[in-house]
C-alpha cells in the first residue's frame, strides 16, 4: 500500500481488470467449462470457484483501497494515455506473433535468421558481422540438435 | 536405506559422467548469471527442454548446477558492472563497485566468489541434515494435514513474497484456477479444457514457464531498453596489491558465517526469495561492524555478507520441497516441474519410493558447489569479458531459445500460442507487480492441494469436527488463519503511516 498516486491508479485499474476476470469466471467460464457430475466428495469445480472468490476479494479490496487513496489525495483517476509508451510495450508482442504465424507454415531453422535479425536490426545494431554471427550462430545449434534428435529418433 | 545404498548414490554423484553434466549446468548458470537482465529463472524456464532427453538425475542435477551458478555468477556483473545479474545481487553492488572502481575488481570478485561458495556448500550440507528427518515426519501426515500445511505455505508465501497481500493472494487464486485445468481425477470430466485434447493432462508446464518467466521478461526487457543506458565495465588489471590474501579472507569469515546462518533461514521459510536473505544479511554484518561507516565504500565484509546469504537461501529452499513437496521459490517450483515431467513426485514421498536418487541428488549439490569455486576462480577473466555481452543481443537469442525450446518438444503451433498467451500473461504480473511465484507455486501445488482436499473431504464425511482429533491440521488451520489476519493489519497500518507521512493535498 503506497501513497505514491500512479502505484495507486495501477492498483486500481489492475484490481478492476483482475475483478472484471474473476466475474466473468464465476458467471460464465467455470459454471459452462468447469467440469459436471456427480462427486462423492469435492465437485470437480469447488477447487476453481474458491480461486475465482479469492481472486474478486482481494481485487475489489485493492480498488477500493486505491480509490480511497486517490480521493483523498485529490488525483485523477487516469493519466494521459503515452501512446508512444503504449506503442513500445506493444510492438515487440506483435513481432513475436509474426513469427509464430511463420514459424507455423516454414521450418523454425528458415525463419531464426530472421527473427533474430530483424530483431538486432529495430534494437540499432548494423554491425554486419554482429548480424551474420548472433543469427547463424543459435540456428546452427538448433538445426544440429534437431538433426542429432531425428537420428536418435526422438523427433 | 542402507549405509551402502547411500555411499553408492554418493559414488554415482561422483562418477566422471554427472560431474560433466553439473559442470555443464554450473558453467552456464555462471554465464547466465554475468548477463545482467538474464536471471535464474530465465536461465531454468529455457534450459527444461534441453533436459528431456537426460535421464531424471541428469536432468535435475544439471538444473540445480544451473540454479547454484546463477547466483555465484550474477556477483560478477553486481562488481563490474554496478548491475546485478540478478536482483538478489543489488546487495553486493553496493560494495562490490566502490572496491573495484578503487582498482580492487580481483579481490573483490574473489572475496564474493569464496563467501557464495562458503554459502553455498554450508546450506546444502544443512538441506541433506534437516531435510530428510522432515521427509521422514511428513511421511506420517495424512490427507488433512498436508491439506492444512499447503494452505497454510500459500498464505504465507503471498503475504512474504513482496509487495502488496492482496495481489499476493490474488495471484495464488489465478495459479489455483489453472491448476485445476485438466482432467478431473475423481468424475473423469474435462475442466476449463475449452475442448483442447492438448489440455486434458492441464496445462502444459513447459510453455507456461517459458511464457511466463522467460518471453515475458525478454518483452519488459524489449520496454526497458529504450530508456536504459550502459555501464562502464571495470576491466581486470595485473596489478599486485589486487589479489586476496589469506588475511584479508579471514577476516571476513565471520561475516560468511552469520550471513549463511541468516541466508539459510530465510531461505527454509517459502516466499522470502534471496533478495530479503542478501540485505538482511548486509544490513545484520554493516549493524554488527566495528566501523559501519566504511560499508558502502568498498568493505569485503560487505561483498561476503550479501553473496554468502544470497547463496545459502538456493539450497535452504529446498528443504520444504524435498521435506514438505512445498516449493518456496520460482527456482524450486521449476525444479517441481522439472521432477513432474520425469515423472518423479518431488516430496517426502520421494524418501520412500527414490531414496537413491534424493541422495545423488543430495551428493551431487556437494559436487556443484566445490565445481561453482573451480569455474568461478579459473574463468575470472573470461567472465569478466561476457559481462560486456550488450543486451541487445542478448534479447533476441532468448526469444528465439524461448520458441525453440517449445517447437523442439513437438508442442506444435498449440504450444506456440500458449507459450504467446502466458508471455501476455506473464507480462502484466510483472507490470502491475502480481507475485509471480505466488502464481506459480498455487499452480504447482493445486494437484496436490486438491487430492488432499478431496480425501479430507471423503474421509471426514463433510464433518469438519474432525480437525479436532487432527492436532496438526488443526494448528495449521489456526496459524493460516492467525497469519493471513496478521499480514492484512499489517498492509493496513503500513498503509496508514503512510498517509499520515503523505502531504496534504
Amino acid at each position: 500500500m503506497t501513497a505514491n498516486p500512479s502505484i495507486q491508479r495501477k492498483n486500481f485499474w489492475s484490481g478492476l481488470g483482475v475483478a472484471a476476470v474473476a466475474v466473468l469466471l464465476l458467471a460464465w467460464v467455470i459454471p459452462t467449462w468447469g467440469g459436471r457430475g456427480f462427486a462423492v466428495g469435492m465437485h470437480p469445480r469447488t477447487l476453481a470457484t474458491l480461486g475465482a472468490w479469492v481472486m474478486l476479494g482481494c481485487a475489489l479490496l485493492l480498488s477500493l483501497v486505491s480509490a480511497i487513496a486517490l480521493l483523498r489525495a485529490r488525483e485523477p483517476f487516469a493519466a494521459r494515455l503515452d501512446l508512444l509508451g503504449l506503442w513500445h510495450q506493444t510492438w515487440p508482442f506483435l513481432y513475436v506473433l509474426a513469427f509464430i504465424v511463420a514459424i507455423d507454415r516454414l521450418p523454425l531453422t528458415w525463419v531464426a535468421p530472421a527473427l533474430i535479425a530483424g530483431l538486432l536490426l529495430i534494437l540499432g545494431e548494423r554491425r554486419w558481422h554482429v548480424l551474420l554471427l548472433t543469427a547463424a550462430i543459435p540456428t546452427a545449434a538448433l538445426y544440429g540438435l534437431t538433426v542429432h534428435l531425428m537420428r536418435i529418433g526422438v523427433v | 536405506m542402507s549405509v551402502d545404498a547411500i555411499f553408492n548414490s554418493f559414488a554415482a554423484a561422483f562418477h566422471y559422467e554427472s560431474i560433466a553434466v553439473i559442470l555443464g549446468g554450473v558453467l552456464l548458470g555462471y554465464i547466465v548469471g554475468v548477463i545482467p537482465g538474464l536471471n535464474r529463472a530465465v536461465a531454468i524456464a529455457i534450459a527444461i527442454p534441453l533436459t528431456f532427453y537426460m535421464s531424471a538425475y541428469a536432468a535435475i542435477a544439471f538444473l540445480i548446477g544451473l540454479s547454484k551458478g546463477t547466483a555465484a555468477g550474477s556477483a560478477v556483473s553486481a562488481i563490474l558492472l554496478n548491475t546485478p545479474g540478478e536482483p538478489s545481487s543489488a546487495a553486493t553492488c553496493l560494495d562490490g563497485y566502490p572496491m573495484a572502481s578503487a582498482g580492487k575488481p580481483r579481490k573483490a570478485l574473489k572475496v564474493g566468489l569464496l563467501a557464495s561458495v562458503i554459502g553455498d556448500l554450508l546450506a546444502t550440507l544443512l538441506l541433506i541434515a534437516v531435510a530428510i528427518p522432515f521427509a521422514s515426519v511428513a511421511l506420517k501426515f495424512g490427507p488433512y494435514e498436508l491439506a492444512a500445511i499447503l494452505i497454510f505455505a500459500l498464505v504465507f508465501i503471498a503475504g512474504m513474497a513482496g509487495g502488496s497481500f492482496l495481489k499476493g493472494l490474488a495471484a495464488g487464486g489465478m495459479g489455483v484456477i489453472l491448476g485445476t485445468v485438466g482432467l478431473d481425477p475423481e468424475t473423469g470430466t474435462m475442466r476449463l479444457a475449452f475442448g483442447y485434447a492438448e489440455l486434458m493432462e492441464g496445462v502444459p508446464i513447459l510453455p507456461l514457464v517459458i511464457g511466463t518467466l522467460a518471453l515475458a521478461e525478454m518483452f519488459v526487457q524489449l520496454d526497458e531498453y529504450r530508456r536504459s543506458k550502459g555501464g562502464s565495465v571495470i576491466k581486470l588489471g595485473k596489478e599486485a596489491d589486487d589479489d586476496l590474501s589469506w588475511q584479508e579472507f579471514k577476516g571476513t569469515l565471520p561475516t560468511i558465517f552469520r550471513s549463511t546462518g541468516v541466508g539459510a533461514f530465510v531461505g527454509a521459510l517459502p516466499g522470502l526469495g534471496p533478495s530479503v536473505g542478501a540485505f538482511m544479511a548486509y544490513g545484520l554484518a554493516k549493524r554488527t561492524d566495528k566501523d559501519p561507516d566504511s560499508f558502502g565504500k568498498g568493505n569485503p565484509k560487505g561483498i561476503a555478507a550479501a553473496e554468502a546469504s544470497d547463496n545459502a537461501v538456493i539450497p535452504a529452499s529446498y528443504i520444504p520441497l524435498f521435506g514438505l513437496g512445498i516449493p518456496g521459490s520460482v527456482s524450486a517450483a521449476l525444479l517441481v516441474g522439472a521432477f513432474m515431467i520425469h515423472g518423479i513426485q518431488v516430496g517426502p514421498l520421494m524418501l520412500r519410493d527414490h531414496p537413491e536418487m534424493l541422495f545423488t541428488l543430495f551428493s551431487g549439490m556437494i559436487v556443484a558447489s566445490v565445481l561453482m569455486l573451480a569455474v568461478g576462480w579459473y574463468g575470472l577473466r573470461l567472465f569478466a569479458k561476457v559481462t560486456s555481452v550488450p543486451s541487445h543481443i542478448v534479447i533476441p537469442v532468448v526469444i528465439f531459445l524461448c520458441l525453440a525450446g517449445i517447437q523442439v518438444q513437438g508442442y506444435g503451433t498449440f504450444g506456440l500460442i500458449t507459450v504467446f498467451v502466458f508471455a501476455i500473461f506473464g507480462y502484466f504480473l510483472k507490470k502491475f507487480d502480481y507475485s509471480f511465484v505466488t502464481f506459480l507455486v498455487a499452480f504447482i501445488v493445486t494437484p496436490m492441494l486438491e487430492m488432499n482436499l478431496r480425501q479430507s473431504v471423503i474421509l471426514s464425511g463433510g464433518d469438519i469436527a474432525i480437525l479436532l482429533d487432527r492436532p496438526i491440521a488443526l494448528a495449521f488451520v489456526i496459524f493460516t488463519v492467525l497469519m493471513a489476519l496478521h499480514l492484512a493489519w499489517s498492509s493496513y497500518r503500513q498503509w496508514l503511516r503512510k498517509r499520515l507521512a503523505a502531504p496534504k493535498a
